[in-house]
């Protein structure tokens, strides 16, 4: 209600007044004029002077209208004329006449007051979806902002990724540089060390033959070790399998046993065989599936090394999978392996330890899968991690 | 005190290194004994006699250097022959500092290593002299009387038997008297030869 008033209340009150009596003048005077030709229609232009009033002047100003049409009226037209007197046959007539304009105003007023006050409703609408829409906006363009800065930080992140990678992966291919290095230039040392005693055994006056083959014999099992290590980074580097034999996985998991077995003593880990019996053969390379179990062993006995408190317990098993396929997985209680490393666990130069080049689970993964098997992990962190793989079953005989 | 054949102690975990060296040393006469880690080389009983010992810088457990350290620290002095892989500078800087004897590169020329190992076992030799030396010559100063100390002390620093006697109150027959015990006791040849022993004995003290 308050806002229809203020609606009406925009022309000031004297005008609101004066158009009153201005409208009911002019509906007296077209009265007066016409009162001639046609008898006598006075109410039709009062009733005009107090609609019109009451539209665009308001309630009030209507009343104003209302009362001075019902004086008017009843001066110039009701008998006798030119009298406030009213002759006592014309009073029901004259307050027939009154009720009417009584009735026009108030509808008209309350006609009016709807009207405003929806009027009033839509444009307080409007303003109010004006002021969401363009706080709408602003959010809007203050996302766009965030996300843009958003983008271009992520970028400058992987470049700082990109370029850390790079760094890394160059000084890991120079630990894995003077880790060969180390593997060729023992042999070497050897091979250079037998060799200078046999020939010093030879030049004694009397030669020394025993201690010269001796010295010999070690001279070329120390050049046979160096081949084995060339032929080892060869295999490496061509990732196929050099021979294809018959391979009974229970006996390299025992004999992969004995060879962890001090760095198991030295870490306190108690290390179980749950192996399955009659395991059949699969066809591979004995020392690369060696080296691939030995290094999941090592793997899982370093991942206890920090546990304290619960059983520090390594467990190797073999299946028969149903579909034709052996299975053998290590399972250790270690310090397990978080869901972000885990994407990248098998990933060449890829490690957590701040020794290592990262390179055992790669190698160990290509070696598995140039066999036509697969190798994966699963990890839950400080609970320990499951790594196993499958080989396919080789050549039906079982032992 | 009759001298032992001298010995060389080869540490290295690879056999077939160990075992190359162990002949190449044979070879030429000397004992050798081998050790396939610094812990069992430590835990050994080791003869008395002139010795040196090649080490492998780099191996699992305790290292080269780690042993060198360990020997410094329990007061055995025996000239060690460093062999290294790659010997970086830094490594090899610490290692000279800490009284190394030689650095030398796998793979090492067998004349090479026995060159080392001559100049290392002759160093022992002087080294053992050395010590056997001083802890006589430490006995014999021990056996002196206080009195003598004191007459030893003040002969040594320059004094004449004159001002001896002042010094001590003394009359300068007693001092000659005393003088002429200690230098007997000391088996001293001549006032020079007992002050380089009182010299040689502060030096090892101050050590």
């Amino acid at each position: 209600m308050q806002t229809a008033h203020a609606a009406q209340s925009k022309l000031p009150a004297l005008v609101r007044y004066s158009l009153a009596i201005a409208l009911v003048a002019i509906a007296l005077l077209l009265s007066l004029v016409l009162r001639v030709p046609f008898g006598n229609p006075f109410w039709f232009f009062f009733s005009v002077a107090v609609i019109a009033t009451t539209w665009f002047a308001g309630r009030g100003p209507g009343w104003v209208a209302v009362c001075l049409s019902s004086l008017a009226a009843l001066y110039y037209f009701i008998p006798p004329l030119y009298s406030f007197a009213v002759k006592p046959q014309d009073v029901p007539f004259f307050l027939s006449f009154v009720a009417c304009e009584m009735v026009a105003n108030w509808i008209i007023s309350w006609q009016k007051q709807t009207e405003d006050s929806l009027r009033q409703a839509r444009d307080e609408l409007e303003v109010r979806v004006a002021e969401r829409t363009s706080e709408l906006k602003d959010a809007n363009d203050a996302l766009l902002n965030r996300m843009e800065e958003q983008k271009r930080t992520e970028e400058a992140l992987q470049r700082v990724r990109s370029e850390l990678a790079r760094v890394v992966r160059i000084t890991t291919i120079g630990e894995l540089t003077a880790s060969i290095a180390h593997e060729v230039n023992q042999p070497l040392a050897a091979i250079v060390a037998n060799a200078d005693a046999c020939v010093a055994w030879l030049t004694l006056q009397i030669p020394n033959l025993v201690e010269a083959r001796a010295a010999a014999e070690r001279t070329i099992m120390g050049a046979t070790r160096a081949s084995e290590v060339i032929t080892r980074i060869r295999s490496l580097i061509n990732k196929t399998p050099t021979e294809r034999a018959q391979v009974q996985l229970n006996e390299i998991i025992e004999e992969s046993v004995v060879l962890a077995e001090s760095q198991a003593k030295r870490n306190n880990v108690i290390v179980e065989l749950e192996l399955e019996r009659s395991l059949p053969v699969v066809l591979g390379d004995r020392i690369q599936l060696q080296q691939v179990i030995l290094n999941l062993m090592l793997n899982g006995i370093e991942s206890m090394s920090g546990v304290t408190g619960g059983p520090r317990r390594l467990i190797i098993r073999s299946r028969i999978q149903e579909d034709h396929q052996v299975n053998v997985s290590i399972e250790d209680k270690g310090i397990g392996v978080s869901a972000e490393n885990m994407t990248r666990l098998f990933e060449p130069f890829f490690t957590t330890r701040t020794q290592g080049i990262g390179m055992g689970l790669a190698i160990s993964r290509s070696i598995v899968e140039a066999h036509g098997g697969r190798l994966w992990a699963e990890s839950t962190v400080n609970q320990g991690s499951v790594f196993q793989f499958t080989l396919q079953i080789g050549s039906g005989s079982s032992e | 005190m009759k001298e032992q054949d001298p010995i060389v102690f080869i540490i290295d975990d690879d056999a077939l290194i160990r075992d190359g060296i162990h002949s190449l040393i044979r070879s030429i006469g000397l004992r050798a004994q081998t050790f396939s880690s610094a812990p069992e080389f430590m835990h050994a009983k080791r003869p008395d006699a002139p010795a040196c010992l090649v080490l492998d810088v780099r191996m699992p457990g305790l290292s080269g250097l780690d042993l060198q350290r360990q020997l410094s620290d329990a007061n055995i002095e025996i000239p060690i022959i460093f062999i290294t892989g790659h010997g970086d500078i830094p490594m090899t800087v610490r290692a000279m500092k800490d009284g190394a004897m030689e650095f030398l590169t796998k793979p090492v020329r067998g004349q090479d290593l026995l060159d080392a190992v001559q100049n290392a076992i002759a160093r022992d030799r002087e080294l053992r002299k050395d010590r056997a030396e001083l802890t006589e010559t430490r006995k014999r100063f021990a056996s002196l009387t206080p009195r003598e100390t004191e007459v030893l002390k003040l002969v040594v620093a320059g004094l004449l038997n004159k001002q001896i006697a002042d010094e001590l109150e003394m009359s300068e027959l007693t001092v000659k008297t005393h003088r002429a015990h200690l230098m007997e006791k000391t088996k001293a040849d001549s006032l020079a030869h007992l002050v380089r022993m009182a010299e040689s004995l502060r030096n090892s003290l101050r050590k």
